[in-house]
């Protein structure tokens, strides 16, 4: 095979492993959502994160405007405190927003979803959001159905 | 580095085993310059072994193996290099790169050892192939060729360099006639054309007594005598003779060892 | 009749030549990766393997990624269908893919299309005295012959692992969202949603690296160690494709539980 075809055909082979990578990199993995240039961290305390993972979403109104970027453990409060990385532009949230662990679909990814206040101060750069749901955990719904089923019967 | 010595190659006292084998001990073999020098022996006792330890490609034991005063399997990857320069191998099967066409083949060790312009490379590939009559075979590419012409092309490229040395193994296996005769006259024609030392490696008696100078016979292990071919034949050795004269029966023996045959037969309702 | 005692030495034996084969592989690796050449424009060599060692085998690796794809988004959407949870479909093929599916498969296609291929060329060079030819000439046949089919190797096999995840993710998609009627919406926000750049493509990459590394090693060392004879050739083509495939295997559990 002639020398020019052959590295013409070896070259085109490389091109395509490479696009290959950025096709899985951009479109399979979502890699340019990144958080980091340009965001404000805020973060708040739940009694019960049940399976929220770091680089988990955070919404509000349902649309997704940043990232759980960590999670520890308060040793003072014995809460989880959950640190969120909001995008620069929105810089609008009343700081008595509430914060809620909320489960996507049947199979049960946790994100947190922002649900809006009504104060005139907005959340900066390491602000607390003091209003907060904790994830539902199935015990205790069943738990609670039952307590209020027994209730009923009385 | 050249020597003007009588020998070429000296081995002495080399040494060398294989898997437990002992193929040489302590052998002294002197290769005459200039000359044609058969290596002849029953099959398996190390003749290209012999050759493989003359290339390099293998290391003695013990013993020393010059070539041309230096000491091969001592040398140091750069002089290596340049000793190769000086020796042309002509393999068994030809051992043409497959993916090379018949020039690039013969240009290779020119392309290796040398800077030379594309013109020169073509003008002495061209030159050593008319020495073997290929010139015309140019642009084939191995598969193309028929056995004896792959050889041909071999040396060829062996002797693309101008080496002091070549060394053949086995050339005359497995040839027609025709090509048996033209690689025979080539042999004789190039060492004495270009003032070679030829060494060739072989069981084919006729052909190499033929045109050998010089013969050494080994077996097993140790060299059984050496001499021109006239003087080999009428040598007092038994051994010496029986090769030479291609006898079945002597020091090796025809019958692989087995006990008396009378009594085989007769045991023949025993056999298990 | 081989006693008892025999047949324990035997099995030492052939232990003690395991243990020198794998010796002579790793010296075999040493000097035909590192250390100069004296000869060579390197650099055509590579690119001519990278043809016969990558280019060549992107045929069956797309057809398969394509067929794997499919299959996968088939029997997911059956077994998913039972939790009501059809839209994760996009995501159980491409993860599947990408961590597992893609590097193993690909590593294993490329062990029997391009390993064998290479241990038979090796092997045949060996017998036909191509490799003492060279070096009677003065090349060192490690560095000619056998290092531009390792780095071809190293370099085209994640290659094609990639291409082998985006054909298969691809033929997923035409299968769940043409066919089986996902939504076309759902089948990609979900796989994005849960395919992380970092923990899923990457490693599935430095997967992919490391069987590279393993099966062209392996190939090209049966190639370059087999007898001489046909039959050699033949022994270690075989050899070469089911110690590959153990070596990925193997390789892919212990990768998996670091990773994963």
């Amino acid at each position: 095979m002639r020398t020019r075809t052959l590295e013409l055909t070896v070259g085109l082979f490389i091109l395509v492993g490479i696009l290959a990578l950025l096709v899985l990199a951009l479109r399979v993995s979502g890699l340019s959502i990144s958080p980091g240039n340009d965001t404000y961290k805020i973060h708040a305390h739940f009694d019960n994160i049940a399976g929220l993972t770091p680089r988990a979403k955070v919404t509000m109104a349902g649309v997704t405007i940043g990232q759980v970027t960590a999670i520890e453990f308060d040793k003072s409060r014995y809460t989880a405190r959950v640190e969120m990385a909001i995008d620069g532009n929105v810089n609008t949230l009343p700081s008595d927003s509430a914060a809620s662990i909320l489960t996507a679909g049947l199979l049960g990814e946790k994100y947190v979803g922002i649900s809006v206040g009504g104060e005139d101060s907005m959340l900066k750069d390491g602000d607390r959001i003091v209003d907060t749901q904790s994830a539902l955990v199935l015990e205790e719904l069943i738990g609670r159905f039952l307590l209020s089923t027994v209730s009923k019967e009385d | 580095m050249t020597d003007d010595s009588e020998f070429i190659v000296d081995l002495k006292q080399v040494t060398f085993k294989r898997g437990g084998r002992t193929i040489f001990d302590g052998v002294d073999i002197r290769i005459p310059r200039g000359k044609v020098t058969g290596i002849m022996g029953p099959s398996g006792c190390g003749k290209t072994t012999l050759l493989r330890l003359i290339g390099a490609q293998l290391r003695p034991e013990s013993g020393e193996v010059l070539v041309n005063g230096q000491d091969i399997p001592r040398l140091r990857r750069e002089a290596l290099f340049r000793a190769r320069q000086n020796m042309g191998m002509l393999f068994q099967s030809g051992a043409l790169f497959t993916d090379l066409s018949v020039f690039e083949n013969v240009a290779f060790p020119l392309r290796v050892h040398t800077e030379l312009s594309e013109d020169m490379i073509a003008d002495i590939v061209k030159l050593k192939l008319q020495a073997v009559g290929l010139r015309g075979a140019n642009g084939l590419m191995p598969d193309e060729l028929s056995g004896g012409m792959k050889r041909r092309v071999a040396l060829a490229r062996a002797i693309a360099l101008d080496p002091e040395l070549l060394m053949y193994d086995e050339p005359f296996v497995g040839q027609d006639p025709i090509s048996m005769g033209v690689l025979v006259r080539l042999i004789r024609l190039l060492n004495d054309a270009l003032g070679l030392t030829s060494i060739v490696v072989s069981h084919d008696l006729a052909e190499t007594a033929s045109i050998a100078d010089y013969l050494y016979v080994i077996a097993d292990g140790q060299v059984l005598g050496h001499g021109a071919p006239d003087e080999l034949m009428e040598s007092d050795n038994p051994r010496i003779r029986q090769f030479m004269r291609g006898e079945p029966d002597g020091p090796v023996p025809f019958h692989y060892p087995a006990k008396d045959f009378t009594d085989d037969l007769l045991q023949r309702g025993e056999h298990k | 009749m081989k006693t008892l005692s025999d047949r324990i030495a035997l099995m030492g034996a052939s232990g003690l030549d395991v243990v020198a084969a794998l010796g002579r592989s790793g010296v075999f690796l040493f000097h035909a990766l590192l250390g100069r050449s004296n000869f060579g424009s390197g650099w055509n060599l590579f690119v001519k393997q990278l043809y016969a060692v990558g280019v060549l085998s992107l045929a069956i690796i797309i057809v398969s990624g394509l067929f794997i794809g499919m299959v996968l988004a088939l029997q997911g959407y059956n077994i998913l269908s039972t939790y009501g949870s059809e839209q994760a479909v996009g995501q159980m093929v491409a993860l599947t893919l990408l961590r597992e599916l893609g590097p193993v498969v690909t590593a294993l296609l490329f062990a029997g299309r391009a390993g064998s291929a290479l241990t038979a060329e090796i092997g045949l060079m060996k017998a036909t005295e191509q490799l003492s030819g060279l070096e009677m000439i003065g090349v060192d046949p490690l560095k000619y012959v056998i290092a531009p089919r390792l780095w071809a190797g190293f370099v085209s096999m994640p290659l094609l692992a990639m291409i082998f995840c985006v054909v298969g993710i691809w033929g997923g998609a035409m299968v769940a969202v043409d066919w089986l009627g996902v939504y076309a919406g759902s089948y990609w926000s979900n796989m994005q949603n849960s395919v992380e750049f970092g923990s899923d493509i990457i490693n599935g990459l430095i997967k992919a690296v490391a069987f590279a590394f393993v099966v062209t090693w392996i190939a090209v060392f049966q190639g370059y160690d087999c007898e001489p004879t046909s039959e050699g050739i033949s022994r270690a083509t075989t050899r070469t494709v089911v110690y590959a495939s153990l070596a990925v295997l193997g390789l892919d559990f212990i990768l998996t539980a670091l990773m994963f």
